[in-house]
């Protein structure tokens, strides 16, 4: 059992933490690199740049929470670990947005699962976009590395009832299936991943990277809000911060600037758009916040004759990506398929509802199975993503518009989903969709799916990977950074996150990001110590 | 009512909570809350947070302070939810007024953790459901909220999750998911979803449980 905590241990040891809550008075810092965000991509950047001897100094606008705070309860976790207290969704509202936002960003409250970019995704980036460096191969030794880094293997241990009645569909169905790679070490397979993991086993960015730059004499600022960017000529002069208060959300008024010689943008594929459209970064070609992507995501629920507890074990180890790239890479979308954990609070929230039929669905938890299915965004022309934002008081919004394209990938996966449910011995399927009835049998649940109206809000979408708005490729006029995330026109600032992909993965994409940042990082330590 | 403009405006409140009290009170936001732009170009009195109410003539526990919900607010919510929650909610009456009056505390505090963005949203969409005209022409509520049947409150649920307006879907599933997440996420009530709450083995051998 992993009870020595990591995070108390180098707290007490001396790590160089400032909570922005508690700072008083205004204050100006310095150092070799700043690195906006603390997740996937900056945790793993600061790292690299401390350890080659370089200062850094991290910023996070979440606050740091770790094991003393993570207690496995939703409605806790959800208000503090998650942006917006899990209200985030896109600018008309019809798409829910699940995303981190404390240290350790996203995967704080991940699910663990941990792809390597499929090889059809790098080959159409090299094709596509002019990224040949990033072929499988040239790849394949920066995935080992964070592999082993962050303990990634496919999950071991049994899979809960809940991901084994994908499996069975699958299985009936002949469908493909495969086992998940997990984060994790000395898992205590609990399932509560979602609320920031209780026993240390998560190896995210807050137990791995973070820890590793503070190990080295990084800074790490939290509660701090990156404003603004500002350059002096051509280059980022400093950055603007707005410290919060110890509530997280209000800006206590007291601002710091930061100094570096390098500036690197890892605030997410919201977060990192959002920065450089307040900021004074040239944009000749108008591509800051266009092409995002979400991997949107539907779901079907079933009821299922034997008790599934949903709420335990490791939420995702199975998966299937039958229909993933089987209409081709740029084909009709394709569909990777997972279940989701369900809570009593997420289920609630994630079932549309009132009343008597909320209540006699809601007590059916114990026996519900859920399948989700991700879109496969970008890869076509009628998916061109959508456009990040800015409302009036500077934050991000994401503009998300819902094709025609993908509400066809949509309907297509609302059938595989039932037929799986149903093939696994489902009792009853209903989908999530304000009109969906539960369906009894197959051939009701297929004629709703083809009679229900596509249209938003009706369906329930949601996205839980963010991706784009600072897509890479070789030709400044259609992209933000080159391959290795430099920026095309500002020489001191790079972008180490989700954001720089110049199309959805096709998998969950944390093990991208990870990857990229790692081989990013090591040039850019090479390239500022010489 | 109640205005308490300090309240908001200092924010050494905040600081003043501790770590514990802020996450157990902070809800978990309504999950993917819907946003609804309506302009219905609302304002005045009833905009100001309930702060925190007298236990005397309310239903609510003077303990806690509200922080966005209007006391226009909270009697909305207490006309919605028992068509919400339907069953759910306690028969004997000084259980359930304290399970609404707890609810809406959650959905209080929940709504604190959105940020200003949907906080405007959330707000819009109040106003426009308790200011009379658009109460009767949007929602088509004839009765004031505290004179709202459960009937009437589900009727109006109903017709805002059918309607072919998707405004009107949205704002139907911003209303029932900050209520259904404060609600069924609340350990008091998991177990109308049969959710033992975490393994009991877990919490006896994880350090954060310990000198509680």
């Amino acid at each position: 059992m992993q009870l020595k905590d990591r995070i108390a241990q180098g707290l007490e040891s001396g790590w160089k933490v400032t909570d922005g809550a508690t700072l008083t008075e205004n204050r100006t810092l310095e150092a070799d690199v700043v690195v906006i965000g603390t997740g996937a991509g900056g945790g793993t950047t600061a790292e690299i740049l401390a350890k080659s001897g370089l200062s850094v100094i991290l910023v996070e606008e979440g606050r740091l929470y770790y094991q003393k705070d993570f207690k496995m309860d939703e409605l806790s976790a959800y208000a503090s670990l998650y942006q917006e207290g899990m209200s985030r969704v896109t600018k008309d509202g019809a798409i829910a947005i699940l995303q981190g936002r404390c240290v350790g960003g996203s995967t704080t409250v991940n699910w663990t699962s941990s792809f390597r970019t499929p090889d059809a995704t790098l080959n159409y980036w090299a094709e596509r976009f002019g990224l040949d460096a990033l072929a499988p191969d040239a790849m394949a030794p920066w995935f080992d590395g964070r592999e082993q880094r962050h303990n990634m293997e496919p999950w071991a241990v049994k899979p809960n009832v809940n991901n084994d009645i994908l499996r069975q569909g699958c299985e009936q169905l002949g469908y493909s299936w495969q086992v998940i790679p997990r984060n994790v070490k000395g898992c205590w397979n609990l399932g509560y991943c979602g609320v920031g993991c209780p026993t240390n086993a998560k190896q995210g960015a807050l137990l791995t990277t973070v820890p590793g730059a503070l190990d080295n004499d990084a800074h790490l600022i939290h509660g701090l809000r990156a404003d603004k960017l500002v350059m002096n000529q051509d280059r980022v002069d400093h950055l603007q911060a707005s410290a919060m208060a110890a509530d997280g959300i209000t800006p206590s008024g007291v601002t710091v600037t930061l100094k570096a010689r390098h500036f690197v943008a890892a605030a997410s594929a919201i977060g990192t758009p959002g920065l450089l459209l307040r900021s004074d970064i040239p944009d000749p070609h108008n591509r800051i916040g266009k092409r995002s992507f979400i991997h949107p995501v539907n779901a079907c629920v079933a009821e299922m004759p034997e008790k599934v507890e949903p709420f335990y074990g490791a939420p995702q180890s199975i998966y299937s990506d039958h229909f993933n790239f089987s209409g081709g890479v740029d084909g009709p979308v394709g569909y990777k398929l997972e279940v989701p954990p369900l809570h009593p609070a997420m289920s609630s929230g994630v079932i549309p509802g009132h009343g008597d039929i909320q209540i006699n669905t809601m007590a059916r938890l114990p026996w519900m199975n859920s399948v989700i299915a991700l879109l496969r965004d970008g890869f076509h022309p009628d998916s061109p993503g959508g456009t990040i934002g800015l409302r009036d008081d500077g934050s991000p919004y994401l503009d998300y518009p819902v094709t025609d394209y993908l509400w066809d990938g949509l309907r297509r996966a609302f059938h595989t989903m039932a037929e799986i449910q149903f093939a696994a011995g489902a009792k009853r399927v209903r989908l999530m969709h304000l009109d969906s009835d539960w369906y009894t049998t197959l051939a009701d649940a297929k004629a709703a799916i083809d009679q229900l109206p596509m249209e938003l809000h009706r369906v329930r979408l949601f996205t839980a990977h963010q991706m784009g708005g600072c897509g890479m490729g070789a030709n400044p006029e259609e992209s933000v950074v080159n391959g290795f995330g430099e920026h095309h026109h500002v020489g001191n600032l790079s972008v180490h996150d989700a954001s720089i992909f110049p199309t959805s993965i096709g998998a969950n994409p944390q093990l991208s990001v990870y990857a990229l940042s790692a081989r990013n990082s090591t040039r850019l330590a090479n390239r500022l110590k010489t | 009512m109640n205005d308490n403009p300090e309240v908001r405006s200092v924010p050494s409140d905040f600081a003043n909570l501790d770590r514990r009290s802020f996450l157990k009170t902070g809800l978990g936001g309504a999950l993917f809350l819907g946003t609804v732009s309506v302009t219905a170009g609302l304002s005045g009195c009833g905009s100001t947070p309930a702060g925190r109410i007298s236990a005397v003539g309310t239903r609510m526990d003077a303990s806690y302070e509200f922080r966005f919900l209007t006391p226009d607010d909270i009697q909305l919510f207490e006309a919605l939810l028992p068509a919400m929650i339907g069953p759910g909610l306690p028969e004997q009456p000084h259980a359930r007024r304290m399970a609404i009056a707890g609810t809406i505390e959650r959905i209080d505090a929940g709504i604190h953790n959105f940020g200003a963005a949907n906080q405007k949203e959330l707000r819009r969409l109040f106003d426009l459901l308790n200011f009379g005209l658009t109460r009767v022409t949007i929602a088509r509520v004839w009765s004031s909220w505290p004179n709202v049947t459960a009937e009437e409150a589900n009727a109006f649920l109903e017709r805002w999750r059918t309607s072919g307006i998707g405004l009107f879907n949205n704002g139907y599933i911003a209303l029932t998911k900050i209520s259904n997440v404060a609600f069924y996420g609340y350990e008091d009530f998991w177990h109308l979803s049969g959710y033992p709450g975490p393994p009991q083995w877990a919490v006896d051998a994880l350090p954060q449980f310990q000198n509680a």
